[in-house]
């Protein structure tokens, strides 16, 4: 453990005491705690793994220690103390005396129950961070995203546009403020060198609306939100930290960012990551640009529901469609945050939720079907204990709380296994998961523990402790060696519902491994190896007019070409997997108007783009250098999603004229049609898309593609030494390998799918070994009669299949069920699924053979022991 | 009410606490001096026992002392004069099982 993750650890632990506790004494002892760990390293190693050892032993003991003193002064007030306290406290003795007999019995139960809670801690731990834990905000539940959706654009978010903003903050009637924010990049230049520093535009009812007060200086005002007004900034506390050593001097001061003086008047309050990672906010300058680009944050005004704010806003946003003929296509989305931005992880979520509550059933079943054993060498000590005069409700009892003692010590070492084992799984869903979802542990977490034990004890514990306490005092003695058939009946279901929950787990995560492996193998239609990619921004101060910025490209695409190591260079306006930007296109001839049209991609790109990525022509020819000149008509080319969406059909598309923004734009002959590629993601189906000469357009924004056979690294310090040369002030920023991009857009999805194999391993694995304790128990029970039999000269084999047999043919009725539970379960997650059916055969038959055949094997060994029994030798010791 | 004898724990941080004002670290390091190393509370260990004496009204927080630098979060203990009166027939116990044990050894 490193950095803050090693105080993190301390915390989690002090979470785990009673809340009163932590309150008083947590700030003394995370005190302590660092006291000992600057003592241990001098600040700078870090200590041992004796030490996180020891710590963690030390609370977890304190931690059971408080809330056990707590449950006690609880449980004497309701009991009003005394007598039944003390029978409870009789009743913990004797089952942990119980419990120490039988320490193989009692090792099994702890660590079935220690498996099946370690999983649910970890994943309830992010499923309650993802989804339950409230926004950091008073009154977090009045906070609604606002958008405006176009399907009819092929977009689901196309995000709201400055003119609409203030439509709907002057006229809706149900929200009590808006506030309005996009984001950005700039240049900060400092000591003569470039930093690319990431921003946030905010209009000044930011604060407002969510509530948010500055740590040093004063929010935005009204007056700076005008384009006219002085440029200042507000600082992120993580940015001010670094540069600024967190100098509270700095508000007042100026900085240099793109060329221009920016005030610092403020530093932001930690909470307003919340929007998202940046490293300053600038007051969001309103100008009269009709495209599509803000993320909206509104309040609701108390007592107004999401739906009716949405009705509101979307009468208002139709009635300026007189106006503004948009208005028709798009319409206004009203959301909880939550839904927003995580709605789309809730299937995944409740997968992994309800993979770790399968393992944990199956755990408890095989706890059960341990207890049910037990309860037949118990009916003695149980028939002595009628006889004495105990009640039945007497013996249930007793017989309850041995299970919750054993759930509780399975439980607390699950439990702190799952918290440790989930910092990882943490980590990995952090990085992807918006900035304001955090895991610490919390009242949720702790309640769901405790319930899962809870359930988890009664679930195993009940049904052996009613059958067990079901005594006749009177019928002492009875028959001996024969298992009742009602205990083996018992276990018997029990072991057919673990194989059919199983199975079920096991269809499910075959699927998604499937998926996975199909996505993987999905070509994306680029290069994807020896590509080094990376942005630049050319700031407005030094590149004014477009010769600059064509003059800049032309000598660093240049520069680019000539690096050693570098097979080919490519400039772009987007790469792929690199960002979006949408365009109405109009083909000549054709009677849609082009707002009509689905929206398209569209990218400037250098003549060396199509070989440097290795993009597939279908038709005509690619980009030129001779199309770069002046005076040559434009042209472009085409996806072939374009020539779905766009060209009629029948129609040659090569030679076809298209254009956008309007009558007196040119129009641009399409010269070829590539390949589709899956610019969005191998997940994500692609859009109609052009590919145009960036010497046309050049933009600000490039982006950069290297490819090289050789390593990356040096042609990358080579690229930046290059870039330093052409222009010193110019940082690289966004740099990764194609590879790095193309995995990031499947790693949430892989570590889920991972993680399902996991839990579904573990749950054939629990489920095998109930089937093995059920057969050895059954044929423990009956070595009598099985030697009886073979003594009168039954065969081996026969006896053999006979076990077999019985054992396959619960297998068999559980496969069934269980493959009808999957079929349900993968409909319900078909969502999560993007190239296979939720009915693929395939997977259905692995699994059952898969299943049959380990089952088999546990069938064997027991089996086989059955038929290695010594008939005389039993038969004379019985 | 704390139990006679008292627990070592117990008795090991009123005789750190009977010499000086001290926080959690300070009575950590001198109950370590005290016993010879033997005796490490780690800290929720300390911090219970700490909870618990204050409880029983054996010791109390203390300001801090003069020349310390100040942190909030250091917290400073001292003895009740009650728990200084426990330490001294809390070690006159002890030494009499000391006497007896020597009497009984030879």
């Amino acid at each position: 453990m490193s950095g803050p993750g090693r105080d993190r650890w301390f915390r989690l632990l002090l979470s785990l005491f009673p809340p009163g506790f932590r309150r008083r004494r947590g700030p003394e002892m995370e005190r302590l705690y660092r006291d000992m760990y600057e003592a241990r390293t001098g600040g700078r190693d870090r200590p041992g793994l004796g030490f996180w050892l020891a710590l963690t032993w030390d609370a977890g003991r304190g931690a059971l220690g408080e809330w056990m003193a707590l449950g006690g002064s609880v449980l004497r007030a309701w009991t009003g103390g005394g007598e039944a306290w003390a029978a409870v406290g009789t009743d913990v003795r004797f089952a942990v005396r119980q419990a120490w007999r039988q320490p193989l019995h009692s090792f099994l139960i702890v660590l079935l129950m220690a498996v099946g809670i370690a999983g649910n801690a970890a994943v309830f731990r992010v499923f309650n961070g993802l989804f339950l834990r409230p926004l950091p905000f008073d009154q977090a539940h009045e906070l609604v995203d606002l958008d405006e959706t176009a399907p009819q654009w092929n977009l689901e978010y196309v995000g709201v546009s400055i003119m609409d903003f203030r439509d709907w903050q002057r006229e809706n009637e149900t929200l009590q403020g808006m506030a309005a924010y996009s984001t950005g990049g700039a240049n900060l230049a400092r000591d003569g060198r470039g930093e690319r520093v990431d921003y946030l535009a905010v209009t000044h009812t930011m604060d407002d609306v969510l509530g948010l007060d500055a740590l040093h200086g004063r929010f935005f005002t009204e007056e700076e939100d005008s384009p006219d007004a002085p440029p200042v900034a507000l600082l992120s506390p993580a940015f001010w930290e670094q540069s600024f050593g967190s100098d509270p001097g700095v508000v007042g001061r100026d900085v240099s960012m793109d060329g221009r003086s920016v005030q610092v008047i403020g530093v932001l309050p930690h909470k307003a990551r919340f929007l998202g990672e940046a490293d300053l906010w600038l007051p969001l300058r309103e100008d009269d640009r009709s495209s599509y680009y803000l993320s909206v944050i509104g309040r609701l005004r108390p007592g107004v529901s999401v739906e009716q704010a949405r009705a509101d806003l979307t009468a208002v946003h139709e009635a300026r469609a007189e106006v503004r003929s948009e208005n028709e296509v798009t319409s206004p989305t009203v959301q909880s945050l939550r839904e927003r931005y995580l709605g789309e992880h809730r299937v995944g979520g409740g997968l992994l939720l309800s993979a770790v509550a399968v393992v944990l059933l199956i755990a408890c079943g095989n706890i059960a079907g341990l207890m049910f054993a037990r309860s037949i060498a118990r009916r003695r000590e149980m028939r002595v204990r009628a006889a004495l005069g105990a009640g039945r409700g007497r013996l249930v009892r007793q017989l309850l709380t041995e299970s919750a003692v054993l759930a509780l010590a399975g439980a607390s070492a699950g439990t702190i296994l799952g918290l440790w084992s989930s910092e990882r799984l943490v980590r990995v869903v952090a990085e992807r998961a918006p900035a304001w979802v955090t895991f610490d542990l919390d009242a949720h977490v702790l309640l769901f523990m405790v319930g899962a034990t809870a359930g988890a004890a009664l679930l195993f514990g009940l049904l052996p402790a009613l059958r067990t306490s079901r005594v006749d005092a009177a019928g002492m003695g009875g028959p001996r060696s024969t298992s009742p058939s009602g205990v083996r009946r018992a276990i018997s279901a029990l072991v057919t519902a673990e194989v059919a929950l199983a199975v079920a787990l096991l269809v499910v995560s075959g699927l998604t491994v499937l998926d996975l492996f199909r996505l993987h193998a999905v070509a994306p239609g680029y290069r994807t190896e020896g590509v080094i990619t990376y942005r630049l921004e050319l700031p407005d101060e030094r590149y004014p007019e477009r010769e600059d910025r064509r003059a800049f490209m032309e000598s660093y695409l240049d520069r680019l070409e000539a690096i050693a190591g570098v097979d080919e260079a490519a400039l772009a306006s987007t790469l792929p997997l690199s960002g979006h930007s949408g365009w109405f296109f109009e083909v000549e001839g054709s009677e849609i108007p082009p707002m009509d049209n689905a929206v398209v991609l569209r990218r400037w790109v250098t003549p060396s783009y199509g070989d440097a990525l290795d993009v597939r022509l279908v038709r005509g020819r690619w980009i030129e250098q001779s199309d770069n000149r002046e005076g040559q008509p434009p042209v472009a080319v085409v996806n072939e999603a374009f020539v779905r969406t766009h060209v009629p059909e029948g129609t040659e598309p090569v030679g076809v004229r298209i254009r956008t923004g309007g009558e007196d734009a040119p129009w641009s002959t399409i010269v070829g049609v590539a390949a589709d590629v899956r610019h969005y993601g191998v997940d994500r189906e692609m859009r109609p898309g052009t590919y145009e000469p960036l010497r046309w357009n050049p933009q600000p924004f490039i982006q950069v593609a290297l490819t090289t056979s050789g390593e990356p690294a040096p042609v990358l310090s080579a690229a930046r030494s290059v870039t330093q040369a052409t222009d010193p002030e110019l940082p690289l920023f966004d740099v990764r390998t194609m590879r790095e991009r193309l995995d990031e857009t499947l790693s949430a999805r892989r570590a889920t799918t991972w993680l399902i194999v996991t839990f579904s391993a573990v749950a054939l694995l629990l489920a095998m070994a109930g089937i093995y304790g059920m057969i050895s128990y059954s044929v423990s029970q009956r070595t009598r009669e099985i030697s009886i039999r073979m003594a009168m000269g039954a065969r081996m084999a026969g006896v053999m299949r006979e076990v077999v047999g019985r054992g396959m043919g619960l297998v068999g009725l559980g496969a069934v069920v269980g493959l009808a539970l999957a079929r349900v379960g993968a409909g319900v997650v078909s969502s999560l699924l993007v190239g296979v059916r939720p009915d693929t055969p395939s997977v259905y038959a692995v699994v059952t053979a898969l299943v049959l055949g380990v089952a088999v094997l546990a069938n064997y060994l027991p089996a086989r022991r059955a038929s290695r029994l010594d008939p005389m030798e039993t038969l004379r010791g019985e | 009410m704390i139990a006679t004898p008292l627990n070592p724990r117990y008795f090991q941080i009123l005789l750190a606490l009977s010499k000086e004002a001290l926080h959690g670290y300070g009575i950590q390091r001198a109950v370590l001096e005290q016993t010879d190393e033997g005796m490490h509370l780690w800290p929720a260990t300390l911090y219970r026992s700490l909870a618990a004496l204050e409880e029983g009204g054996l010791i109390e927080q203390s300001e801090t002392p003069v020349g310390e630098p100040e942190d909030e979060r250091r917290q400073y203990y001292v003895l009740t004069s009650e728990g200084r009166r426990r330490l001294k027939t809390e070690a006159e116990l002890m030494a009499r099982w000391v006497a007896e044990a020597r009497a009984g050894g030879s």
